[in-house]
């Protein structure tokens, strides 16, 4: 309230000439389309956001590595809201696609290849994955440096990495839940059944996206899981009773590529 | 900052109160206006990210004025951030410090902090003895209860009165023999240890106050928690006990707990040095000291102290005031 009233002096003060100044230093606009970019995307800090936002801007005018920027600024743009949260993921993955494209001449349609391949590779080291366990799922989604990426094509490389790292999080945890103890790792048999259920549950009939969801769930579903954990026989491999952590990640990322459709 | 509704289910508009966006825009502007040439010098839109850049820091709100700093919950735990920063090593030294020397702290950070802020964090701490002055710690955590929480301690304080008062028939129960000590001691507003009200009808009371509270409060569960451990419990020590709970002092997040908080290894390090400066050439430590925060600081302490130890205390605020220095660029 007191700021109200302060605000309030500034303005009653000299009213005219601060709106004035406000138009001609470009102020309002500038206050007016920071703004509007805020409400588009709604973080959840929005005070970082606008700092972020004006650091972005003032960079700008710097001009110093334009391109660079605009992959920081498109990441930036990507992470503003989980892809869970569809539409406002898709909001932003059409600004990140905006910026990517904008200094590209009239006629040409997307992304330059190099610059999108750079930004998946940001993006899943961004969402923790390694190099390794990235790199199998970066080559079915990217793209020639010369290739130019329609939107359609960005959007789905962008969602399969979103999916993708937290997928290969999901799975870690799995495999903690398998291991009993942190410093021990899980017996194999048990991993296999759990890969196997994970499998399965992947594996679902064609049909419309309601029905697959709930089928994979409930084949995924804890029940599931322990059963399959009960009945695994831990006696079967005596050369090799354990499975690492790694191994384990690997065999769930391989499950996860396999179903990404190669870029052709 | 963080926001705990879904905030893509809110209206606009609530979604900017909620964040408190337009009073940082506002403010931003305002102080742009205030400053329009150096700034349009400097660049507007380097100024606004600067501006914001701040805030997110915390150390946005470093020598401005009261109303700005209690105006956000971000606003207030920054500051309480920022006291902690540049004064702990003045708990690290161990000074027991007056009330009076507290609000001089303060209003080296903020000019016009009231006084009557630190005489009702001195009620809260004062209960048990007599002395007037106050560790760092028992200060600033009894501190942050009632600048943090402000209206929720007034509030409270109403509903503690009324149930004194008999307004809730149930409530006080007045041994005969000390009834008078007991009417004269709410009439002062400071009821005795022993007295106090039913805990369970005045956990109650503040759990109807939070239902419709608009200002931050502390968590129920740690209100809960307090009240159930005694049978009766009288307002300070309700306050003193919530300024010693961590959960709630974690809640907040401006300062670390009780164990860690005088932990500070880089000044450590760099008072040494400063140390291990001045015994090779006594005389540099004279020259060193320039701010008037610090020469308050030393003057204020130095009557109780050995030369040697105003020495060390001199170098001591002289290394806090280069922190805030730092915390401000």
């Amino acid at each position: 309230m007191a700021e109200k009233r302060r605000a309030g002096v500034a303005m009653s003060g000299s009213c005219e000439l601060d709106g004035a100044f406000a138009c001609e230093s470009g102020v309002s606009a500038l206050l007016g389309s920071s703004l509007f970019t805020l409400l588009e995307s709604r973080p959840r800090d929005p005070v970082g956001f606008l700092a972020e936002h004006f650091a972005h801007l003032s960079a700008q005018d710097d001009d110093a590595g334009p391109e660079h920027q605009a992959v920081s600024r498109a990441l930036w743009n990507l992470s503003l809201a989980h892809h869970s949260q569809r539409s406002a993921f898709n909001s932003n993955t059409r600004t990140a696609f905006d910026l990517l494209t904008r200094d590209r001449g009239a006629g040409v349609v997307g992304v330059r290849g190099r610059l999108y391949t750079e930004m998946l590779r940001c993006l899943c080291s961004e969402g923790g994955l390694s190099g390794s366990t990235a790199a199998p799922l970066l080559r079915r989604v990217q793209c020639h440096d010369h290739e130019s990426v329609p939107f359609e094509l960005f959007r789905q490389g962008v969602l399969t990495c979103a999916v993708f790292s937290d997928y290969i999080r999901a799975s870690q945890c799995l495999y903690g839940s398998v291991a009993s103890a942190s410093d021990r790792p899980a017996e194999r048999a048990l991993g296999q059944a759990v890969l196997e259920t994970l499998r399965e549950a992947l594996e679902t009939a064609d049909g419309d996206d309601v029905g697959r969801y709930l089928e994979a769930s409930a084949k995924i579903s804890p029940g599931e899981v322990a059963k399959a954990m009960a009945e695994a026989h831990p006696g079967n491999q005596r050369e090799n009773p354990v499975m690492d952590a790694q191994e384990f990640e690997d065999a769930a990322a391989a499950l996860f590529i396999a179903r990404v459709r190669m870029v052709t | 900052m963080k926001m705990n509704t879904d905030r893509f289910s809110l209206t606009v508009d609530e979604y900017l109160a909620e964040t408190n966006v337009l009073f940082y825009l506002n403010d931003a502007v305002t102080q742009l206006l205030e400053h329009k040439e150096e700034y349009t010098q400097f660049g507007v839109v380097r100024y606004f990210a600067e501006y914001f850049t701040s805030v997110k820091n915390g150390n946005h709100v470093l020598f401005r004025e009261f109303s700005y700093i209690k105006a956000t919950p971000h606003n207030r735990e920054s500051f309480i951030h920022i006291f902690w920063k540049c004064f702990r090593q003045i708990g690290k030294n161990g000074d027991l410090l007056a009330m009076s020397e507290y609000s001089s702290l303060l209003q080296l950070l903020c000019p016009d902090f009231p006084t009557e802020m630190v005489q009702n964090t001195a009620r809260i701490v004062l209960i048990d003895d007599a002395t007037d002055c106050l560790s760092f710690s028992d200060f600033i955590y009894s501190f942050q209860i009632q600048f943090y929480y402000e209206e929720f301690v007034e509030s409270v304080s109403v509903i503690y009165q009324d149930l004194l008062s008999g307004k809730n028939p149930n409530t006080v129960i007045v041994p005969t023999s000390t009834s008078v000590e007991q009417l004269s001691g709410a009439a002062n507003e400071e009821p005795d240890v022993q007295e106090g009200v039913d805990s369970s009808i005045f956990c109650e009371c503040i759990e109807g106050l939070c239902e419709r509270f608009k200002h931050k409060f502390p968590s129920i569960v740690a209100i809960k928690e307090i009240l159930e451990s005694s049978q009766r419990v009288s307002f300070y020590s309700f306050l003193m006990t919530l300024a010693k709970h961590e959960g709630v002092n974690q809640d907040i997040s401006a300062l670390p707990n009780k164990s860690d908080l005088l932990i500070d290894p880089e000044m450590d390090q760099e008072l040494e040095r400063l140390i291990a400066q001045v015994a090779i050439s006594p005389t540099s430590n004279n020259s060193s000291s320039s701010a008037a925060g610090q020469k308050e600081t030393s003057k204020k302490a130095s009557p109780r102290k050995s030369l040697h130890q105003r020495k060390r205390i001199e170098m001591e605020s002289d290394g806090s005031t280069e922190e805030t220095d730092s915390s401000e660029n």
